[in-house]
């Protein structure tokens, strides 16, 4: 790849996003007329699972309403095995929205039979032609119980066959039920003992001829996260850090609790510059985009002379969130500078007991659109 | 990025930025893990937990650290080391004599499994790319050597035939520094370009090799600029070979001893890429065509005082490199006595409840009469009488318990003083600090013996010392640490460590509960009032009989021990738990599992090595589920 290039005009400077009540709204309006719709989302115990597929069943319309059931098997090890009763409540739940035969699954092998991890490769292939989505008007990729490793390269995938086959009528949607609340339930456990690239952001970070490169990680906080973070690191070896902190955020001192927690992480061990934090709210990817985009910009151009700069992101945030670090990765993948999303997989999660029985209207469901008619 | 406050947080290599700075951190002793003999022309394996310092040493052969040292060498904190690497050949007067080239494992090596292609693709494929990566590598560290500007100064390379004899492999491959640079180049991103694009690809028009023809190049060749060779030795370093899949490992090494290369081959590694099996036979196996295999954790296991020497050097050198500089020590701001007046009031009263409640045991008990009136028990401070008489008490119960004492002869005082041996000291310290609350875990000697012989752990425990010093300094109150507070920090470290292994271990929920079970077995085992394995147990062992049936798992009945024998691979590949094989004892030999010290300090244990208690596999099975059961007070002590 070449280096030293400044990032092209954003693709997605003018986005769709919508929330809640608008969010709703929206959606009536636009399946207002007869679509037919392919509803992927990850099998798992979070109680949000269903509730992108329930508010799109309840809004109605016409046209099919099939659902991919993305299937991962954490393995005997899993933490997140404790919760198989939950994973059928929701299931049960599922069958109860959508028939029976419009549900279809696909698996993720999460594991080499030699025991490494193969997830993003895996779940990069879950779709592998453009036409598989030939009898649809709109894709909808729900994240809220998928892990980062999925859907970040089933999205990237998406969108790659969508780019590549010239389709500009069909709508790509990412839907997450947000929770703070609920997110601060649910914790991962027994990370990966390394980090590693998702598929196919490797970024070009693995090569011996580009190691005179400087490089610039920039990795987007939540709460939480300092092992992941401190083998992000080992992998990537930056020359410079610029983290990204949410804020604003709902609650205004989380970005200091952040500061605080990662104080010895950040400050006293990787010796942070306090000026190279980027802000961007908690709520819109697409203003953590724009700021990822120009930080990256910005640092290709001052190190131009230098043949350009490697850049490395890396999502231990919010999920909403992370959509801007895939947005920024794929765009500037596209453009040809390199650019790579450094993770940390877990064996699996572990909820606390009250996470099940905290009410589901706590949760708020955001939508966003990545292509489609409203981009033509 | 700024200049450091507390420079022990600086953990790993790639930390410390520049090479001066990680010159003036890195202390020599830690060179005396490597041979004496072999070093530079057989190929040495380095294995050990993260964090015991495997990728330090190797950064000190980069051309750019050796070119530092150099410039260094007249400084205070460049001296010894530049004397220690003169010895070795790496490094003289007139500059560095060795070509050092690292290259990490740790990229895209295992990627290449995932792809849809046989295996011998497979492996044509890591070849390839490794040969790119070792050329590539080799050309850069010798323009660095040189101090050329790079790339400009590749053209001035030239990879000049050593002999005749040329291999037909190396045919194509081009003898200028500039043009093989780019043909490693377009080796390299063709096929990572390739495996980094969305799938699905076609693997049969990527290039790549049967061989390392690197190492056959750089065997047949020589690397000079402008006409000179540019070292007298060249050494390539393969880091993080863990990440390297077992199908990749199995087939690299031998392909290296094949090669019989002409230059140094160093392999390091972590205990995570071993098998099971590989992990729970650690120590058992020498190094044949390699040079022994250096572990390094046990290295500085079998000489404790070295490693305490290594780690309080690397303590001073991080403490003289702090920002404000006003801390060139930590040894000596560690306090290590509890006999100042405080200590001492605290001692009285200890002593105070000690002799009273000894007195009442042996009030009516005639055998007890002379012990009480032995002079050393009335000599001394009040924490040496505190002990004295902690340790009568021990030895009070284990008469009172044994089943031989038919009669009550009154036993004398050259019994008790024959008795009262330096154990039962320790245990007295250890129990007096147990029940008093006073401080056990401070001092120098303990907080290296709590570093478990891992480098990293040390700078963990020692940085949170010297975080509560640097705030002391900032106060302008003099920068000293009370044995209380030493104490009260590194118990939390050990808090903290423990609460970290869910998110460091494979198999985590099974390690914490098998490592509690372990740690409650020792505690309650310890503090059985009469100290039976004085000054206490922190570890255990099973028979190599036993270990035999982990490793082969032959019979049907000992297929129930997998998990364990996962959970214990995973605890030895953390440096949770650290093995010693063949150990003899009681006429058997054993394989002696010991806790890491600062889980010791969690679970309130001494911190020596060799108080340990046999166990059969299916007691330790059901140490994992449901979880060690501490005996009913009734109950013998196993």
């Amino acid at each position: 790849m070449s280096t030293g290039i400044v990032p092209p005009s954003p693709r997605w400077e003018n986005y769709i996003l919508e929330s809640g009540p608008n969010l709703i709204e929206f959606f009536g309006s636009h399946f207002s007329t007869a679509r037919d719709v392919c509803f992927i989302l990850g099998k798992g115990f979070d109680p949000r699972m269903c509730s992108g597929v329930e508010a799109l069943i309840q809004i109605g319309g016409k046209g099919r309403r099939d659902v991919v059931l993305v299937e991962y098997d954490e393995g005997a090890a899993s933490p997140s095995n404790a919760y198989q009763g939950f994973v059928d409540r929701n299931l049960k739940q599922l069958q109860e929205l959508v028939s029976e035969k419009a549900i279809s699954s696909r698996s993720v092998k999460m594991f080499s039979d030699d025991g490494r991890r193969t997830t993003s490769r895996s779940a990069e292939g879950l779709f592998t032609s453009i036409d598989e989505f030939k009898p649809y008007g709109d894709v909808v990729v729900d994240i809220s119980s998928m892990p980062r490793g999925i859907y970040v390269p089933l999205i990237a995938k998406c969108l790659h066959l969508i780019d590549t086959s010239g389709r500009k009528d069909l709508n790509l949607h990412v839907i997450v039920s947000e929770s703070p609340h609920l997110d601060g339930q649910i914790y991962d456990e027994g990370p990966d003992e390394t980090a590693d690239y998702i598929h196919p952001f490797r970024g070009g970070s693995d090569r011996e001829g580009s190691g005179k490169q400087p490089r610039v990680w920039i990795p987007i906080l939540g709460e939480g996260q300092v092992v992941q973070l401190k083998r992000i690191y080992d992998l990537v070896v930056p020359d410079e850090i610029a983290p990204l902190m949410p804020s604003p955020s709902l609650d205004p001192r989380r970005g200091d609790d952040l500061a605080y927690e990662y104080r010895e992480l950040l400050f006293d061990q990787l010796r942070v510059e306090p000026r190279n934090i980027i802000y961007a709210s908690e709520r819109n990817p697409f203003e953590a985009y724009r700021q990822l985009r120009q930080t990256i910009g910005h640092y290709q151009l001052a190190l131009a002379p230098l043949g350009g700069c490697l850049s490395v992101l890396s999502v231990v945030s919010t999920k909403l969130l992370s959509v801007s670090a895939l947005l920024t990765a794929y765009e500037l993948k596209q453009a040809k500078i390199n650019i790579g999303i450094a993770h940390v997989e877990s064996q699996g999660y572990r909820a606390d007991d009250s996470c099940f029985e905290t009410k589901k209207s706590q949760a708020v469901l955001f939508g966003m659109v990545l292509t489609g008619e409203y981009y033509a | 990025m700024r200049e450091s406050r507390n420079p022990f947080r600086l953990r790993a290599s790639e930390q410390i930025e520049t090479d001066a700075m990680f010159i003036r951190l890195f202390e020599p002793s830690m060179l005396e893990l490597l041979p004496q003999e072999g070093l530079w022309d057989r190929p040495q394996i380095l294995r050990s937990a993260p964090g015991a310092g495997k990728t330090s040493l190797l950064r000190l052969f980069t051309p750019t650290a050796l070119l530092n040292l150099h410039t260094l060498r007249t400084h205070d904190f460049g001296q010894a080391l530049f004397q220690k690497l003169s010895s070795m050949g790496a490094v003289d007067e007139s500059g560095p004599r060795l070509l050092g080239v690292l290259l990490s494992c740790a990229r895209n090596y295992a990627t290449l499994e995932d792809l849809d292609c046989d295996a011998s693709r497979k492996t044509r494929l890591l070849y390839g790319l490794l040969n790119a990566r070792i050329l590539l590598a080799t050309l850069r560290g010798a323009v660095a050597l040189k101090r050329l500007d790079y790339p400009a100064g590749l053209s001035r390379i030239e990879l000049v035939p050593k002999s005749e004899k040329k291999s037909e492999e190396l045919a194509n491959i081009p003898t200028n520094g500039k043009e093989l640079h780019d043909w490693a180049m377009q080796l390299e991103a063709t096929v990572c370009d390739a495996i980094d694009s969305f799938g699905p690809f076609e693997t049969a028009a990527l290039p790549g090799h049967d061989t390392l023809i690197s190492l056959l190049v750089l065997k047949e060749r020589e690397v000079r600029i402008d006409g000179t060779v540019v070292a007298d030795r060249l050494l390539i370093m393969l880091d993080d070979v863990h990440k390297l899949t077992q199908r990749q490992r199995e087939s690299l090494f031998p392909t290296i001893l094949d090669l019989r290369p002409s230059c140094g081959f160093w392999i390091a590694e972590r205990f995570e890429a071993l098998t099971t099996n590989e992990m729970l036979s650690l120590g058992a196996t020498q190094g044949r065509d390699f040079g022994d295999v250096i572990l390094l954790e046990q290295f500085w296991r079998q000489y404790p005082k070295r490693f305490e020497h290594l780690v309080m050097n690397v303590a001073d050198r991080r403490a003289g490199a702090a920002l404000d500089g006003e801390i060139s020590t930590l040894a000596g701001c560690l306090g290590d006595s509890l006999e100042d007046s405080k200590g001492t009031e605290k001692h009285r009263e200890v002593l105070a409840k000690i002799k009273d409640r000894v007195e009442k045991t042996a009030a009516g008990n005639s055998v007890f009469t002379h012990w009480l009136i032995a002079p050393h028990l009335y000599k001394g401070t009040a924490r040496e009488q505190a002990l004295a008489w902690r340790a009568l008490e021990i030895l009070m119960q284990r008469e009172l318990n044994s089943s031989q004492r038919a009669f009550d002869f009154s036993l004398s005082i050259n019994e008790l003083e024959a008795k009262d041996g330096s154990d039962v000291r320790n245990a007295a310290d250890l129990f007096i600090s147990d029940e008093f609350k006073l401080p056990y875990y401070f001092g120098p000697s303990r907080l290296a013996a709590l570093s478990s012989s891992n480098v990293e752990q040390f700078l963990h425990l020692a940085g949170d010392e010297f975080e509560e010093l640097v705030a002391q300094a900032l106060l302008k109150k003099e920068p000293l640490l009370t044995p209380e507070r030493q104490h009260a920090i590194l118990v939390k470290g050990a808090g903290s460590f423990w609460k970290d292994i869910p998110r460091r271990a494979r198999n985590a929920r099974e390690v914490l509960v098998f490592l509690d079970s372990i740690g409650r077995f020792c505690r309650w085992t310890t503090y059985q009032p009469n100290a039976p394995y004085s000054p206490g147990v922190n570890g255990i062992a099973i028979s190599m009989a036993d270990r035999e049936r982990l490793l082969t798992g032959a019979k049907p009945k000992d297929r129930q021990y997998g998990k364990l024998a996962d959970v214990l691979a995973s605890c030895l590949a953390q440096n949770l738990l650290d093995a010693t094989l063949n150990y003899k004892c009681k006429g058997a030999n054993w394989m002696v599992l010991y806790l890491n010290r600062l889980l010791c300090a969690h679970f309130g244990l001494p911190l020596g090595y060799g108080g340990f208690r046999e166990k059969k596999l299916k007691d330790l099975a059901t140490w994992l589920d449901p979880g060690y059961r501490e005996p009913k007070k009734d109950e013998q002590l196993i």
